[in-house]
């Protein structure tokens, strides 16, 4: 009975551990995420806080200010911020550019969106002279070529299917 | 010897001057004389400028610290062979060299066409005298290299005084790499010179026949060739040198060597409908245009300070010149297609959709999608300065989420394009060509899933690696079976064979398989792990099957550097793999501390081990560890690219026939006989 009591509460334990502990690994988790979406501010390297490696200082990262960075990031994260309400702080702080990606709102969309943009204006033009020469072929048939002719070609080419 | 180079640079303006002037008036009055005189000064500006980098080099050589070139970029402690890299490692030194290696491509491009195309090379002759023109200016009058040490004196004059020794050269640079990353990329940048005067001399002068985008190609094969080798060396060079554990960071001024190789990379593919089928030669001439200005505003990023990079040099008022310098190119560009757009008007004919050449359009579409997404996202900062007044930061996860998506659906071409035919594809020859690469890839998939990738992107990655390779390994089978069977010979030898017939398309297959190898080494980042740590004697930490102990921590120094330097012995279980001796050196004359990374390289994975220093808190030595995947693969896949480029440019063995439609001249009527062109190999 006393072991079986003991077990319980060794259970207990364990399990609440286990409670505390997956919380605070998730944080840790979203905080070293969130490290790497802010920019270090030293002013000495282009490095994300998270990925601070200050090339040519004397230690090789993070530095004084990507570690004062992380450490804010780690308090606000216990404290309960969201990821918007942390990255937030860092804008209100350091301004925009703190933030390692334009941000998805306002004039900064236009980072996003251009590319695929363009890509479609691309895709949307290709289409359409493709169609257009596809057009004119069919307005002036192409000469055949003749077996003879081919079979020759593909004799002398050894086989190939197509020549470059 | 700062005289001498002064003068020579002095002669060299002169010459490019001369070359310019005398050959517009050449071809306004077609006198000959005239146009051989601009032709012949335009080759002299290749010794001259030699004399001036021969100059400088002995300034450095003889440490003389009166050339502030020489006293910002070296100093005595350095290595001979260091002082090499110092020729280009800042503004002057660099535009020295740049018009070196432009004078280098001019002359060959001049010299070898001597005797060819009476009616281009005068135009080229002037183009590239211009282009020298607007560089030997820099070199004299905005930065000159050879610039004298100033003190005012008492009496408030100034004079010129020589100092004990130099700052020595950034210890970034003391890599033995940096002797041959920047002139290779510089090679590339400035390779992209002769097409851009080639294309720009057909289109002024209205040169009859296709001759010119042949030479357009072969000389954009080489410059692109440089560019290639140039990134992968910068990429392998900040892998060993910036102890980050990465090789691409999306740095502006990276991004600025990967815009022209992008468009470079599409005219190499979109010349061949022209070369073939006469299409798309107003594209071409652009192409080629936008991969000059590219290559310039390239440079113009890296030296005016627009944007910031740990490579750019310190920010001077140069922009100003490139950016003028662009503006007129532009300006040449427009006007010349303007006044002459009737001479590239083409009859654009597609007979289907599926065919080799709609594939062309849809890598050129998918190419320059990448450039543009590239240069909005390097130029996105500047843009909202400009507008909101707030500068941003737009980093790696923007261009990689934007980039890899396009990059992969590349990949995707590079494997299906070669195998559609020209014209028109069948649905019976589409299903016998991709059938088995494509379950082959999908199986590969499916193995790669049930060992535990979960990564979209790289799962995506490998599927379509495993489709490309089969696919360009068929090709070669399927040609080499046929010559086995007609000669006897055997397979591997056919292989030899089939592809010196016909090296450029070949040897463009190779260049596939070499960006399938490259693509696979990227997809290994999706792996990464690293674990940083303090570590004395004796102690030890884990990262992935590995456990690393710190065995030892001593010290060296020299002339140069002092170093602390540790010892890591690499175990796997109970196994000991390796000794690694990873390296903190601290430089003297620039009071710049570097990283010495450790690296064990193999085709799986590399083990990198950095040194970080000792820790601010409380001294300790902390050592960061990384296992990358798959990196050396990235390597392979350039020597691999740079193979297939080599053999490319060789002249293949045999003649071979092209079929050539006529439609002006050929009869309507079906089965009518149709020309078939010869032509030799290399064309």
């Amino acid at each position: 009975m006393r072991v079986s009591k003991k077990l319980a509460a060794l259970f207990c334990v364990f399990g609440l551990g286990l409670l505390f502990s997956v919380p605070a690994r998730a944080q840790n988790e979203r905080a070293k995420e969130l490290g790497t979406k802010i920019m270090c501010m030293c002013g000495g390297c282009t490095d994300a806080a998270g990925k601070c490696t200050h090339s040519g200082g004397a230690f090789a990262g993070p530095c004084q200010t990507a570690q004062n960075e992380l450490k804010e990031v780690a308090d606000r994260v216990s404290a309960g911020s969201s990821d918007d309400l942390v990255l937030q702080s860092f804008v209100q702080e350091y301004g925009p550019t703190v933030l390692i990606s334009p941000p998805t709102r306002g004039f900064d969309l236009w980072a996003w969106l251009m590319p695929f943009l363009a890509l479609l204006t691309g895709a949307v033009l290709v289409l359409f002279v493709v169609s257009k020469w596809k057009r004119r072929t069919a307005l002036a048939p192409a000469p055949k070529i003749s077996p003879e002719l081919l079979s020759r070609v593909r004799h002398q080419t050894g086989g190939e299917n197509d020549v470059d | 010897m700062d005289v001498i180079g002064s003068f020579a640079l002095v002669l060299a303006l002169l010459a490019a001057g001369y070359s310019l002037v005398a050959g517009i008036i050449g071809i306004r009055t077609q006198r000959p004389l005239l146009l051989k005189s601009a032709r012949n000064a335009g080759l002299a500006i290749f010794p001259l400028v030699t004399i001036a980098v021969a100059s400088l080099l002995t300034l450095f050589f003889e440490n003389n610290f009166s050339i502030a070139y020489v006293v910002e970029h070296s100093n005595r402690a350095l290595p001979a062979y260091y002082k090499f890299a110092a020729l280009w490692s800042g503004q002057e030194g660099s535009l020295l060299f740049w018009s070196w290696l432009l004078s280098i491509f001019a002359f060959i491009a001049l010299f070898s066409n001597r005797k060819k195309h009476p009616e281009l090379m005068p135009y080229v002759a002037v183009i590239l005298g211009g282009i020298q023109l607007f560089f030997l200016t820099l070199n004299n009058f905005v930065a000159s290299p050879f610039g004298l040490v100033g003190v005012i004196g008492a009496a408030g004059a100034p004079h010129v005084v020589a100092l004990a020794d130099g700052h020595g050269l950034t210890p970034l640079l003391q890599y033995s790499e940096m002797d041959i990353h920047p002139p290779m990329l510089y090679l590339g940048y400035t390779g992209c010179t002769v097409p851009f005067a080639f294309a720009l001399a057909a289109l002024l002068g209205r040169y009859p026949g296709e001759k010119w985008i042949h030479i357009t190609r072969r000389w954009t094969m080489v410059g692109w060739a440089f560019l290639s080798v140039g990134i992968l060396l910068g990429g392998h060079w900040a892998y060993q040198v910036l102890g980050w554990g990465g090789y691409w960071a999306w740095d502006p001024v990276e991004n600025a060597s990967l815009l022209p190789w992008i468009t470079e990379t599409a005219f190499l593919h979109s010349v061949m409908m022209q070369e073939k089928r006469g299409m798309m030669r107003v594209w071409n001439v652009w192409l080629v245009f936008i991969t000059y200005m590219l290559s310039i505003l390239g440079t113009t990023l890296t030296r005016s300070g627009v944007v910031s990079s740990v490579h750019a040099f310190a920010q001077s008022s140069i922009g100003s010149w490139f950016f003028s310098f662009l503006a007129i190119i532009l300006i040449v560009c427009v006007v010349a297609y303007w006044k002459n757009r009737d001479y590239l008007r083409t009859d654009n004919q597609l007979d289907s959709v599926v065919s080799r050449e709609s594939s062309f359009l849809f890598n050129n579409l998918i190419l320059l999608a990448a450039c543009f997404a590239v240069l909005w996202g390097t130029l996105f900062p500047v843009l909202t300065e400009w507008v909101e007044g707030n500068k941003i930061t737009v980093g790696p996860p923007f261009f990689n989420k934007v980039n890899i998506p396009i990059a992969l659906f590349l990949l995707f071409l590079t494997g299906v394009g070669p195998l559609l035919a020209w014209r028109r594809t069948s649905l019976s020859s589409l299903k016998r060509n991709f059938a088995w690469p494509l379950a082959a890839g999908l199986f590969a998939g499916i193995v790669g899933f049930a060992f535990g990738d979960r990564d979209i992107y790289a799962l995506v990655c490998l599927i379509l690696a495993v489709f490309v390779t089969l696919t360009i390994f068929s090709e070669f089978f399927r040609g080499a079976r046929v010559l086995s069977v007609r000669s006897g010979a055997n397979l591997l030898s056919s292989v030899g064979q089939l592809t010196m017939r016909n090296t450029r398309r070949y040897g463009g297959y190779i260049v596939h398989f070499g960006m399938v190898l490259i693509f696979i080494g990227i997809s290994g980042q999706a792996f990464n792990k690293n674990v940083q740590s303090k570590m004395q004697i004796g102690s030890s930490m884990n990262i992935g099957p590995y456990t690393l102990v710190c065995q030892n921590l001593d010290g060296a120094s020299n002339a140069n550097y002092t170093a602390e330097r540790a010892t890591i012995e690499v175990f796997k279980g109970n196994r000991s793999l390796m000794m690694l001796f990873p390296e903190r050196r601290f430089y003297l004359a620039s009071q710049v501390t570097q990283t010495i990374v450790a690296l064990h390289s193999s085709l799986a994975q590399d083990i990198y081990i950095v040194y970080a220093g000792r820790s601010p808190d409380d001294n300790a030595p902390v050592i960061h560890a990384y296992i990358n995947p798959l990196v050396r693969w990235i390597w392979l896949g350039g020597l691999v690219l740079v193979l297939g480029t080599v053999l490319a440019l060789v002249p293949s063995r045999q003649p071979q026939i092209v079929l050539h439609a006529e439609r002006e001249a050929a009869p309507a009527a079906a089965g009518a006989s149709v020309p078939v062109t010869v032509l030799q190999g290399h064309d």
